[in-house]
């Protein structure tokens, strides 16, 4: 009996001394060969750009591609960390290029611009091939978007040990392109603020678009507790609503980090959420906001009702939205409280005096704000109630978020607008922390409990929808609301679980056809967490380092 | 009705605009009383050390005291962060000196031997005076030890507007002395390994609060980190590479950091469970390595277990142990026991043999392994510390002294104390901070953490820690500590996951109630931990955000039924 452990032992043993066939990829190729040929990087390495006229943010990103390629320095997540790949390595070939070039026709334009062109029309397809034989391997797109896609996945393909760089799965050919076309990070920067080198880091080497081709930053810039950004129309916004007066986001920091996104392939979609979470607007216009009831504190909702108020709004959101470059624009839209208005003197004056109901007077302020982003060739974005719960009149091509509950969705593909899918039960990133609010020492988080990376990737983008509604699932998102979070904890709130729904949404399937899977995945995951880890990113552990190295020997049944 | 709710708001601006009474001060002190006056710090501000024969560590403390009062620069969390503080700061006085002092007849000592001397002998109460007037403040005490509490103290005491350190609550005084002994905080750095440097940090940040235990569960079944200078295979075979080890000089070092902060080092090498590790180094002595279903071989994995019922294991744990205790200078060792899984035994042949022909049971045979390990410990002179169900799920005779870690529920405290043992609280249904994250392992997506939900600070807060048990048994509980189980955590979350949640234990134990003697109230501790964040994040900690900085700023406006 003892002896038959021992052979069990080295059985186990054995496994780990060969290669194992984990890809490293996340999120994963639409379809993938690979060999087991041992391939090393060249001490001379070079991307050969084969691209006239190449625009100067590709080179940037060439130039990252190269120093992830030197200085990402994982191990294989094996036991040994790549010990025993020394023989293997011993008389490898030698990959000395990676060739560049966009397919003919192709036109050339900066990555900033191929990101942010309008969803649906931006090509992130590419095929990259690595042969067996040290020849130059081949990065082919339709854009510069594309090749960057292409890069990040390079990227992930090697492993280090001991001054080498090397993959042992060559030749490898994969053919990429998106699922679907929105994938997205949400991060709310009012109720506590994050500094700019905070929100870069996290578009940056980011883990969204270098690492794992997240190409939307959802940004929820302001809300009832904080109005950190600076409009130049509206400084005051800012003046009073900031938390310090070096709490903000200037004109040019967002500019910054628009085109900062935008050369890593990330759209910025800015959200100023109206006309409920404005409380902060009265430390500016006391008379425009009404301060009695709220799902949190502060209280304070626009008095949407009033002209003045719709007047406000629409000049506010036109004035941010012009200086910026997507074509999307997020008006925000949920948990409006009626309660709050139902004892507002002016309010129910303007009501009375109009003849209009509440509803109706959202109607007409809705109109007046999406109006004026249309004017300015913005598509606007709403949260799910302005859909499921108030009766107006919106675009048809107005996108809305899910977000209370992923069963919801149905209900807005019903009515034939396009969603995306940001539902709190799979995707939200604050949940499990606890209450948050004072004196209640036994309360809960409210969409308790923690969203594992686990739980966050079974989500069914199409789950409960009819196939001819699946064209109108954009895609979706993982969100950090901040009321217990600020840049203390972003990273390891976030990384890598963030990293689920981008290949969810990427992917969509195995390269095999079949349906993703929480098992195939943790080993990758694993590997985009360490690689995270060494790209300076404070990404969570998801086991003890011993499950790591042992694909699968941490499974619940295993 | 409009212009009522305008005066509403006023009031709420008004309110916003008066100092606030808040204290910034955590744990809160025994006794405290203070002024209403506004006292500057000068800008020669300096400790003034009226102790023959000073210790080094004493000066360095000094010195740290003094970075932190001139760097921590933490605002007033009252909107504004203390700008209307300046009409007040104008003519305000000046404090020039910090007088520091023993009683007489105290002995001088270093902090770090005061620290790690046996609990119950350590002196950490002190007072604390700060005139009005600005004359120099005094700070004495019956130790070094006492000192380092009180300089903890002092830091807190001020904030810091355009230039300016100052407090609004001058003249202070404060007499303040532990409620309980033992105060701790515990890391596993087995599951994930913790660099040096972060442990060293977080000593920092437990010498804040004053916990003075730094419980170190450092080896567990997936890696053994500690170099241990007889057995170094344990550490190049266990360890989860070369460079993820804590080599003798490392943790010589991180007991003298601790030391020299009023902390005591609680060394934990958990057996007989919890050790498959040490199957890549004695596959003779380890039962159940590596099997599956692991479900059932151990609570998680890798299953393995030491085979404590072979002498050969008796003899090598009991001279692991020593040689460990034997380099470490606090007066207690934890010898684990939690998790002892009986089927791993079931069908091990060496077990069974070995039970068989010596007609032994398996609880005799760890009667015999535990009365030999701690017999070495007690040997070395060190007290042994064990988990709950050595002495609620086995039959063995443990020594009197024996402390009993309570982590299951703190329902159990209750049957321990009944046992006659001293506890120390560590339940996990209140200071688990692991707790909430979501399972851990792989093919689960709908499983939950085994100890949901999260346990916020507040809900900790709330521990009881003499709950059920009789006033004859009170004595028995030593204090308690929060603990972190690495299974998803690492350097990477180690701040935010532990901070300021941690705190909340630290307060319990040292303050046990407010100063007018009503019980610690979570309401009115809010905005005290609120600053303690604060200023830790000043000092370069990650803590977590409890709230919207819109109410940080607000007290009590972010209350539930506010």
């Amino acid at each position: 009996m003892a002896f038959s452990r021992y052979l069990i032992i080295l059985a186990l043993v054995t496994g780990c001394i060969l290669p194992s066939g984990v890809q490293a990829l996340w999120p994963i190729p639409t379809t993938l060969e690979t060999g087991m040929t041992t391939l090393k990087i060249s001490p001379t390495f070079y991307f050969d750009v084969q691209i006239e006229g190449a625009p100067s943010d590709l080179h940037d990103a060439v130039t990252q591609s190269q120093y992830y390629l030197e200085n990402d320095k994982l191990g294989r997540l094996v036991v040994g960390r790549g010990a025993n790949d020394t023989t293997a390595l011993a008389n490898a070939r030698t990959l000395s290029k990676l060739t560049l070039s966009l397919a003919s026709g192709a036109a050339v334009e900066p990555i900033s611009s191929e990101a942010i062109k309008p969803l649906g029309t931006r090509s992130e397809e590419y095929a990259l091939i690595i042969p067996a034989d040290g020849s130059a391997a081949t990065l082919i797109a339709n854009s510069t978007l594309g090749l960057y896609r292409g890069l990040t996945t390079f990227n992930q393909l090697f492993y280090y040990y001991r001054g080498v760089t090397y993959t042992l799965l060559a030749p490898i050919s994969i053919k990429d392109t998106p699922a679907y076309p929105f994938r997205g990070l949400g991060l709310d920067t009012s109720r506590n603020y994050y500094p700019v080198s905070d929100i870069l880091r996290t578009l940056d080497c980011d883990e969204l678009g270098e690492a794992i081709q997240i190409n939307t930053f959802h940004w929820h810039i302001t809300d009832s507790q904080s109005f950190p950004l600076e409009v130049a129309q509206y400084p005051e916004l800012a003046i009073n609503g900031a938390y310090s007066p070096q709490e903000v986001y200037t004109a040019s920091d967002v500019q910054y980090i628009v085109e900062y996104a935008a050369a890593r392939g990330i759209d910025v979609m800015m959200e100023i959420d109206t006309p409920g979470h404005t409380a902060i607007i009265a430390a500016t216009y006391p008379e425009y906001p009404v301060a009695d009831f709220a799902n949190e504190p502060p209280a304070g909702q626009l008095r949407f009702a009033l002209p003045e108020v719709m007047n406000f709004t629409a000049s506010l959101l036109t004035s941010v939205a012009k200086v910026l470059p997507s074509h999307y624009f997020s008006t925000g839209g949920d948990e409006l409280n009626t309660n709050c208005y139902a004892n507002d003197y002016l309010t129910e004056q303007q009501l009375n005096r109009t003849g209009m109901t509440l509803n109706g007077a959202l109607d007409a302020f809705t109109q007046t704000t999406h109006g004026a982003l249309i004017a300015q060739g913005k598509t606007p974005v709403v949260w799910e109630e302005m859909v499921l719960d108030w009766n107006i009149t919106l675009s048809n091509e107005t996108i809305v978020m899910i977000w209370i509950s992923s069963a919801d969705a149905a209900a807005v593909a019903g009515r034939g607008f396009r969603i995306i899918q940001a539902p709190s039960n799979y995707f939200y990133l604050d949940c499990g922390a606890g209450e948050w609010l004072g004196d209640d020492p036994t309360g809960n988080s409210w969409c308790d409990p923690f969203k594992t990376w686990s739980e966050a990737y079974t989500f069914d983008p199409l789950a409960n929808l009819t196939e001819a509604q699946y064209e109108l699932v954009l895609g979706g998102e993982q969100i950090l609301w901040s009321e217990q979070s600020g840049p203390q904890n972003v990273d390891s709130i976030v990384w890598p679980r963030a990293a689920s729904s981008a290949e969810i949404f990427w992917s969509g399937k195995q390269p095999t056809g079949a349906a993703l899977n929480v098992t195939e995945a943790l080993p990758r995951l694993h590997d985009v967490r360490y690689r995270m880890v060494q790209r300076g990113i404070n990404a969570i552990p998801l086991q003890p380092q011993w499950c790591a190295l042992r694909p699968d020997a941490c499974d619940i049944y295993a | 009705m409009a212009p009522s709710r305008y005066v509403g708001i006023l009031a709420l601006v008004a309110g916003c605009l008066l100092p606030s009474g808040v204290h910034a001060l955590w744990p809160i002190p025994h006794t405290l009383e203070t002024g209403t006056t506004a006292l500057t710090v000068s800008p020669f501000f300096y400790f003034d050390v009226q102790v023959e024969g000073a210790p080094l560590d004493l000066y360095e403390a000094v010195s740290q005291a003094q970075y932190y009062l001139a760097n921590d620069k933490l605002g007033r969390l009252v909107v504004g962060r203390g700008a209307n503080d300046t009409t007040a700061l104008v003519g305000a006085n000046t404090l020039s000196t910090l007088t520091l002092s023993l009683m007489s007849g105290a002995t001088v000592e270093p902090i770090a031997s005061e620290a790690v001397k046996p609990l119950g002998t350590r002196s950490e109460e002190y007072t604390l005076t700060i005139p009005a007037d600005g004359s120099a403040a005094t700070l004495v005490a019956n130790s070094t030890l006492g000192l380092y509490r009180g300089l903890t103290t002092f830091n807190q005491l001020f904030y810091y507007y355009g230039g300016v350190t100052y407090t609004l609550l001058a003249p202070i005084a404060i007499t303040d002395t532990p409620a309980y002994p033992f105060r701790g905080f515990a890391l596993d750095t087995a599951r994930n390994y913790y660099p040096v440097t972060d442990i060293l940090r977080t000593l920092d940040a437990m010498s804040w609060v004053k916990i003075n235990t730094f419980h170190w569960h450092i080896t567990d079944s997936q890696s053994f980190p500690l170099e241990v200078a007889q057995y170094p295979e344990l550490a190049i075979n266990g360890a989860y590479s070369p460079q993820e080890v804590y080599t003798p000089s490392d943790v010589q070092y991180i007991i003298q950091y601790a030391g020299a902060r009023g902390i005591d080092v609680l060394l934990e090498v958990d057996t007989p469970g919890h050790t498959s590790i040490i199957a890549a180094t004695y596959p003779d002595y380890v039962a159940c390595f590596d099997e599956t279903p692991w479900a059932t071989y151990a609570n998680e994995p890798p299953a393995g277990q030491l085979r404590f019922a072979l002498p050969e294991v008796v003899n090598f744990t009991a001279s692991l142990l020593a040689s460990i205790a034997s380099t470490v200078p606090s007066s207690y060792f934890s010898t684990g026991g939690d998790e002892l899984n009986t089927p791993c035994y079931t069908n091990d042949y060496p077990t069974q043999l070995q039970l068989n022909s010596t007609n032994t049971t398996l609880n005799d045979a760890l009667n015999t392994f535990t009365l030999a390990t701690h017999g070495a410990l007690i040997a070395e002179g060190k007290t042994p510390v064990v988990w709950e169900e050595m002495v609620l799920d086995w039959n063995i005779t443990l020594s009197n002294e024996t402390i009993v870690m309570v982590w299951i529920s703190s329902e159990d405290a209750l049957a321990v104390a009944e046992r006659g043992l001293r506890l120390v609280q560590a339940p996990s249904n209140y200071f688990y901070l692991d707790c909430g994250a979501g399972a851990w392992l792989g093919d689960d997506p709908t499983g939950n953490s085994w100890c949901d939900p999260f346990k916020t600070w507040s809900e900790s807060y709330t521990f009881d820690p003499l709950a059920n048990l009789t006033e004859a048994q009170y004595e028995l509980v030593l204090g308690g500590e929060q603990l972190l189980w690495s299974e998803q955590s690492g350097p990477e979350n180690l701040d935010p996951i532990v901070w300021p949640r941690a705190a909340s234990s630290a307060e319990i134990f040292w303050s046990a109630q407010q100063p007018t003697g009503a019980p610690l109230n979570v309401t009115e501790a809010l905005p005290r931990l609120q600053d303690l964040r604060f200023r830790m994040v000043q000092r370069g900690l990650k803590p977590i955000s409890l709230q919207p900085y819109w109410c940080a700023i607000r007290p009590d406006a972010c209350d539930l039924t506010a």
